[in-house]
């Protein structure tokens, strides 16, 4: 059918501008990392430079910092998603349900991810301090102890997790709420005539409904997740004892502290394998729940 | 969503969530007009003395720093970006999702992977391709490779599968052109998507680092809040001082967005969709 | 509605090409180069004097600019840490400033890369600047494979600053009633002990490792061996570290979640710090706080501090003309280094240091006191590795999860790793 054909031409006009800018400044940059994983490239020592195959991969399998940081990332991230996407979900919906005011709340809450990480960072930072920081002030006045937030290797990272959500659950929501109110306002309408109650119109109109847009935060937020880095430099360096040392920040330092190109590239290709497995299965999930 | 009482719980802590969201931005505010001393105690909220000192601090470095055109490129930069990303996911979208491009699919799950790919890693390999197409030092290191991001084209795909396609079908098979019906279907039932995604990404490129302090070379070119924090003045953290700078550093952003807050909110309500 | 949000979108998008194609004119009219009227040199300087002494450099730059019109300098500076970054990123592609300001123990590593042009001629010639200026440790550090790399502009040791009202009020004077500092060990643990009140602290430890470092020469403690392996346990590295243990096992010092280091002494809750002489332009800015400074007292057989310098280096591959403006700037400011000791530096030169405007500078002269026994960080190419280590260990030690040797030891064998991997590594041996 030529209709289809005339249609299909066009989509490949369409779709051009964003392909050959994807092809050139995505496709080639991740294609020269991969052939720089597998090769020995210090800037500092270039002449020395070669292929050396699978030896960063052995190095960085066999790294015991690298596996810290692997730790230190799952934990982040463990904790992010979940966290982001039910406070994001609540809210979008306590958002969705208010008579007035919802969009002077919209705005508020998504006033924080307009802060710069490294804004945000010295913020918390100035929260969290052991000696003078506004949330052992505050806890002084309700008579609690003051907490190590950041010194204690059981509360950094977790405290970390807190600076983020705040920091990105305003993002969250808003996707959300856009999409809760793309929902024709009739489909409710019809089923509570229908007797449905407040619960089965979430679970079978609101979730099913939301789910393309739900799965896609999941999908962003985990991805965000384990490329966390610039939280845990700004709070904390990656301490106490390394223990907040993600591994983007191990990749970084390796790359332009040490100045070792190749093996942080090859770190980084674990890092992806690991954050597409985690996709993957996330996307199995999501499709195979209604 | 019909019982009263709850309803008004629900506007009350809705509301409450809101101010909490807010009060550490105007604990930032207050704090950056103390004086030292009082940054490190924090018994006041509000501080006994005001003062303009850490700002008069960070913008008596004008004389070095070139406050104004780090604001200008940050505004050209950050639209331009947001221009390009809107444009090109919104018509890559409907290519995928309404045109069923050949390949759509695939081509999109290589994007998601292509997401997947921890954002320094780039660094580097962009910096040698910019070097070689000569656009380092140049806005076109920030503006181009901006657009090849994936998230855009993700969401907008997913907004636009998430959308009844009947009104754009029937526009395309009545004989409209992809283009017509890209402008006056397409863009308005996406507005909501289009504008959340707008927002985002102008604040994104807003609030890059690594980018402007990898790519530019001179200090004129650098984006405002890229200047504002390599010109920190101290060997230590002057929470007053920096908590200053930080201020600076967003209020054009709070400007832009309270300036144009009723337009972006109201765009990202779906009430251009009928069914 | 559904026409306005039609308006709407389309209208958005329309501004925002107007805002891109408007401010693209704009900009492309301010192409904000000025054309010069004469052949000048342009040389771009980098380096990441963010603190108030940056200003005095900027000063020292607008005087050369004036006195050489036919050169024009102009500086970039930026914190240290991205300052490195951006430098090598810049440096393998063959850009970056012709004139740079590295640490003498990054020069290994800067060395290897083949950034760094020779800069012998310094050192020679009619205009020459005088080797024997410099005291000999310090000229060994921009010495590699018999070349001079670079030129010693400074000397920043790690000293003592303290508060003097408060060491009056508490009666720790000299003879004639001025305050004075501890000297040796008994002395420092018995200020400790006086200078305590509920509210303010005797000491607190500044940056945590280079507080460490600055103790390790005091005990016959050293970074490498002399086949250039890791002896980070050495006995003398340990008794150090084992010596700041004890002051925060002994709660001689603030906790370790507590953050009062420098803050803590500019606001007057801590009465003695340990830190570097470059601190010293913050506390000129600061009304109200009586310093005082001196030596790093001598807890362990010996005295000892940690110095590094700054060094003036050249890019390789510039022009000539270039080449010979920067030189010319080099000397400059060398000859001024007066100028820039000013801004809280000891300058490298003998000659300089015996001027009488530096015995005048009261809190430089107490520092450059410590120049026979200073220590440098390691002559090595893994020096990012083997600090990280330190750190690590320094943490845990003072954190009190791990003893002195347990964590040194640690450390020793991961920086070796690090030292047999890069020595595995390279294969064109340029040995620093």
């Amino acid at each position: 059918m030529s209709y289809i054909r005339q249609t299909q031409r066009a989509g490949l006009l369409f779709l051009a501008p964003y392909a050959v800018s994807f092809f050139v400044f995505a496709i080639l940059p991740i294609v020269l990392s991969l052939v720089l994983s597998f090769m020995r490239f210090d800037l500092t020592n270039q002449s020395a430079a070669g292929f050396v195959g699978m030896d960063n991969y052995r190095e960085a399998y066999a790294d015991p910092y690298f596996w810290n940081a692997v730790r230190a990332t799952l934990f982040f991230a463990i904790m992010i998603v979940p966290g982001l996407l039910v406070i994001g979900l609540s809210m979008a919906l306590g958002m969705n349900a208010m008579a007035r005011g919802q969009h002077q709340v919209r705005a508020l809450i998504f006033l924080p991810a307009m802060l710069n990480v490294a804004v945000t960072g010295i913020l918390w930072q100035w929260f969290f301090n052991g000696q003078f920081g506004l949330f052992n002030f505050l806890l002084k006045g309700l008579g609690m102890g003051p907490q190590p937030w950041l010194s204690d290797k059981g509360f950094a990272m977790p405290s970390i997790v807190l600076m983020s959500v705040w920091w990105s659950v305003g993002g969250t929501a808003i996707i959300l709420l856009t999409a809760l109110q793309q929902i024709p306002v009739m489909y409710f309408e019809a089923a509570s005539l229908d007797g449905a109650s407040t619960y089965q119109l979430f679970r079978r109109i609101t979730l099913p409904l939301l789910k393309p847009v739900m799965s896609f935060v999941v999908i962003t937020t985990t991805i965000a997740g384990f490329q966390m880095f610039g939280q845990a430099f700004m709070l904390t360096r990656g301490g106490p004892e390394l223990s907040t040392r993600g591994v983007v920040q191990y990749i970084y330092e390796t790359a332009f502290n040490s100045y070792r190109m190749g093996y942080g590239a090859a770190m980084s290709w674990m890092l992806f394998a690991l954050i597409f497995g985690f996709g993957i299965v996330q996307l199995r999930m999501m499709r195979r729940t209604v | 969503m019909s019982r009263t009482p709850l309803r008004v719980i629900n506007q009350i802590v809705m509301q409450t969530i809101g101010v909490l969201m807010l009060i550490p931005l105007i604990l930032m505010f207050l704090t950056s007009m103390k004086p030292e001393a009082e940054v490190l105690n924090p018994e006041n909220v509000v501080p006994r003395t005001w003062t303009f000192a850490n700002y008069q601090q960070v913008l008596g470095w004008a004389e070095e720093a070139p406050f104004g055109r780090w604001f200008t490129n940050s505004v050209f930069i950050s639209c331009a970006v947001t221009l390009g990303v809107i444009l090109f996911s919104a018509m890559g979208a409907f290519a995928i999702k309404r045109l069923r491009v050949p390949g759509g699919s695939g081509f999109l799950t290589l994007v998601i992977a292509s997401m997947m790919v921890p954002g320094q890693l780039f660094l580097v390999p962009l910096y040698l391709i910019l070097s070689r197409l000569h656009w380092l030092d140049t806005p076109a290191a920030l503006i181009v490779p901006a657009t090849a991001g994936g998230f855009g084209l993700y969401m907008l795909s997913q907004f636009m599968e998430d959308m009844p396609k009947a009104i754009e079908e029937a526009a395309l098979i009545d004989g409209c052109s992809p283009a017509q019906v890209f402008l006056h279907q397409t863009l308005p039932l996406c507005a909501p998507a289009i504008s959340t995604l707008a927002v985002f990404t102008f604040i994104g490129s807003w609030n890059d680092f690594m980018g402007p302090l990898v790519f530019m070379d001179s200090v004129r070119n650098y984006t405002l809040p890229v200047g504002i924090a390599l010109y920190q003045s101290s060997y230590y953290t002057e929470y007053g001082l920096t908590l200053a700078t930080s201020v600076l550093a967003v209020t054009p952003l709070l400007i832009l967005f309270a300036l144009f807050q009723r337009q972006i909110v109201s765009s990202m309500s779906a009430s251009g969709l009928k069914d | 509605m559904p026409f306005r949000t039609d308006w709407g979108i389309k209208g958005a998008i329309g501004v925002l090409a107007t805002v891109v194609v408007a401010l693209g004119i704009g900009r492309s009219l301010d192409s904000g180069v000025v054309p010069i009227g004469k052949q000048k040199v342009s040389l771009t300087f980098w380096n990441g004097f963010t603190g108030p002494d940056g200003r005095t450099m900027l000063e020292i730059i607008r005087d050369f600019n004036r006195e050489n019109p036919d050169v024009e300098v102009s500086m970039q500076r930026m914190d240290w840490a991205t300052y490195y970054n951006k430098l090598m990123v810049a440096a393998m592609d063959g850009r970056g400033p012709q004139l740079f300001v590295v640490h003498a123990s990054t020069l290994p590593r800067m060395y290897r890369a083949g950034y760094i042009a020779d800069s012998s001629s310094l050192y020679s010639g009619s205009e020459a600047i005088p080797p024997s200026d410099f005291d000999p440790y310090v000229l060994e550090q921009v010495k590699f494979n018999g070349k001079y790399i670079g030129l010693p502009l400074d000397i920043h040791p790690q000293g003592m600053y303290a508060n003097a009202d408060d060491l009056k009020a508490h009666g720790i004077v000299d003879s004639q009633g001025n305050a004075k500092l501890p000297a040796n060990k008994a002395e420092f643990l018995a200020a400790i002990d006086k200078l305590k009140t509920p509210t303010v602290w005797g000491f607190a430890l500044t940056l945590w490792r280079n507080n460490f470092q600055s103790l390790m020469p005091q005990f016959g403690g050293r970074y490498l061996d002399e086949q250039g392996n890791a002896d980070l346990n050495n006995p003398g590295n340990i008794a150090a570290l084992s010596f700041l243990g004890e002051l925060s096992r002994k709660k001689l010092i603030p906790p370790p979640e507590n953050g009062l280091g420098w803050v803590g002494y500019r606001q007057h809750k801590v009465d003695m710090v340990w830190d570097g002489v470059y601190m010293l332009g913050d506390l000129k800015r600061l009304e109200g706080l009586n310093y005082v400074a001196a030596p790093i007292p001598q807890i362990g057989p010996k005295p000892g501090t940690m110095a590094d310098s700054h060094v003036l280096c050249v890019r390789q591959g510039i022009s000539s003309a270039q080449r010979d403006a920067a030189d010319r700037f080099i000397r400059y400011l060398s000859q001024n280094s007066i100028r820039w000791a000013s801004a809280g530096q000891v300058p490298a030169r003998k000659s300089v240091r015996e001027l009488p405007e530096f015995a005048a500078m009261p809190v430089q002269s107490a520092f450059s006191k410590q120049i026979p026994y200073m220590m440098y960080p390691p002559r090595t190419t893994v020096l990012f590795e083997l600090t990280l280590e330190i750190d690590v260990a320094v943490e845990k030690v003072i954190r009190g999860t791990a003893d002195a040797k347990t964590a040194l030891d640690l450390a020793d064998a991961n920086a070796q790793k690090a030292i047999d991997r890069d020595r595995r590594e390279a294969k064109s041996g340029v040995t620093p």
